[in-house]
């Protein structure tokens, strides 16, 4: 919990890189800057679902929903180095 | 295979697969094959709530001032709603429980099915309370073609699946002739049928809702029949979950981490789970066609309400490895995203008004002075 302080920079695919902000979750900190789907915001339905093309991100809540291997749920996780990210 | 409700044979269930192997024995989770469905159940209840916490009175009121055209909207998508969720208290439960074999899945479709039985119990208290008495509004839902188009085709998957396990459980596998029609019972027709029955499962659950819930958003938009919002969102948010349950077990097959047959069923019947996907697509498109034809609604209209519903079927479809079939990208009901979110939806008795707990207030409110008259 405590690497959520630090702030990575997120490289989003075909949109701008941003940075993370300290304390919120990875779809709190981008979605002011580029449209990003979420229905729950608490990782149980999937609508948020991304890409992690590179980096690695860590989980406050347990992820419910469905995700493949290389997908992450932005409303329930944190980046925990810099990442690269592809919004579908 | 004759169905026991208490299974003898010490098996080890880490091995069962999640359908059509033993029937379960001891309900325990302090292991699981498959932990995802021990989270869903502990999630699920959760989310408990009862339809009578929510104060709906204030509709009543709101509904007067509706158009007629609007009316129709409404009403109608309460139907509807009672409808799926008639057939989702019940059929889940029928179709699956008799086959399943692992006490996870089988305790996640129980809690699962209870909370269809909660919604069920809410249309009840909102049309009562919009009524008095609501008999002609339920008595409609068996009239009404448009509806009963649907309940056709949503039922007849979970019909087929649970008259061919009848007969698998009777009769065993074989050519068996039941009253002048021949049925031919095989494990790989049984898992054929489970796997579409979970596709139309999962595509109602994934779908066939959302046409409804954008219009009674549309309604809240416009701060009308916010007892009913607030109700259609708790019953969205355990949607959700039940959808991800389907779209697990669905890739747990098509991955090939449960049944390896499923796995080989999950590519062969590819095409058939699509069009059941684009079917409930279709119709749904017709259902807005249905709401909209004595006229709009401020900020709604049968176009974008389309639209919305192939958006909403891109995102589904592709994660169960279905592609994306529709060009749309963009969300055109991007406010549909607030109300399904879980912020503040919970109902808790400081912040929202609990009619049965005003009830009881005003019951214990009696004092001294109302028995004036009474000389004992
Ligand atoms: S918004 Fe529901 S899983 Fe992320
Ligand atoms: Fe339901
Ligand atoms: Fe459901």
């Amino acid at each position: 919990m405590s690497k959520n302080t630090s702030s990575f920079m997120v490289e989003i695919k075909h949109h701008k890189t941003v940075q993370h902000q300290p304390n919120k979750t990875l779809l709190e900190s981008i979605e002011q800057h580029v449209e990003i789907q979420y229905h729950c915001r608490e990782g149980y339905c999937g609508a948020c679902r991304t890409k992690l093309l590179k980096g690695e991100v860590e989980y406050q809540t347990d992820p419910l929903a469905f995700i493949e291997d290389d997908e992450i749920l932005p409303c329930c996780c944190f980046p925990i180095s810099p990442i690269n990210i592809e919004i579908s | 295979m004759k169905y026991t409700t208490f299974n003898q044979v010490n098996n080890n269930p880490l091995l069962e697969p999640m359908f059509f192997g033993n029937p379960v024995n001891v309900a325990r989770y302090d292991q699981q094959k498959h932990h995802i469905f021990e989270k869903l159940i502990e999630k699920q209840i959760s989310f408990f709530w009862r339809p009578e916490e929510v104060d709906v009175s204030k509709d009543r009121v709101d509904f007067q001032k509706l158009s007629d055209s609007e009316k129709h909207i409404f009403i109608s998508n309460l139907k509807y709603q009672t409808l799926l969720d008639s057939i989702q208290g019940r059929s889940p439960n029928i179709a699956f429980l008799p086959i399943i074999s692992i006490p996870e899945l089988e305790t996640w479709v129980e809690t699962w099915s209870f909370f269809e039985t909660i919604h069920s119990r809410s249309y009840t208290h909102i049309l009562r309370n919009l009524f008095g008495d609501p008999s002609s509004i339920f008595d409609d839902i068996v009239e009404n073609e448009e509806i009963k188009k649907r309940a056709a085709d949503i039922s007849k998957y979970y019909d087929d699946l649970i008259f061919a396990t009848q007969l698998w459980q009777t009769l065993g596998e074989g050519t068996h002739t039941i009253k002048g029609e021949t049925h031919v019972i095989t494990m790989r027709e049984l898992k054929k049928k489970l796997y579409l029955c979970m596709n139309s499962v999962n595509a109602l659950e994934a779908i066939r809702f959302y046409v409804s819930f954008a219009c009674t958003f549309a309604f809240a938009e416009r701060e009308l029949m916010e007892g009913n919002s607030k109700i259609i969102r708790l019953i969205a948010r355990d949607e959700n979950l039940h959808l991800t349950s389907t779209q697990h077990v669905l890739n747990l097959w098509a991955k090939g981490k449960d049944d390896p047959e499923m796995a080989e069923i999950a590519e062969e019947c590819k095409e058939q789970a699509t069009q059941i996907f684009l079917n409930a697509v279709e119709q749904e498109k017709e259902w807005a066609g249905f709401l909209f034809q004595h006229g709009s609604m401020i900020g709604l209209n049968k176009e974008i309400l389309c639209q919305y519903v192939e958006f909403i079927a891109n995102h589904r479809m592709s994660a169960i490895g279905l592609g994306q079939p529709f060009d749309i990208k963009n969300n055109p009901l991007p406010w549909m995203n607030n109300y399904l979110s879980s912020d503040n939806v919970q109902v808790a008795p400081q912040e929202s008004e609990i009619s049965s707990y005003l009830v009881g207030q005003i019951d214990s409110e009696v004092n001294s002075d109302d028995f004036g008259d009474f000389d004992l």
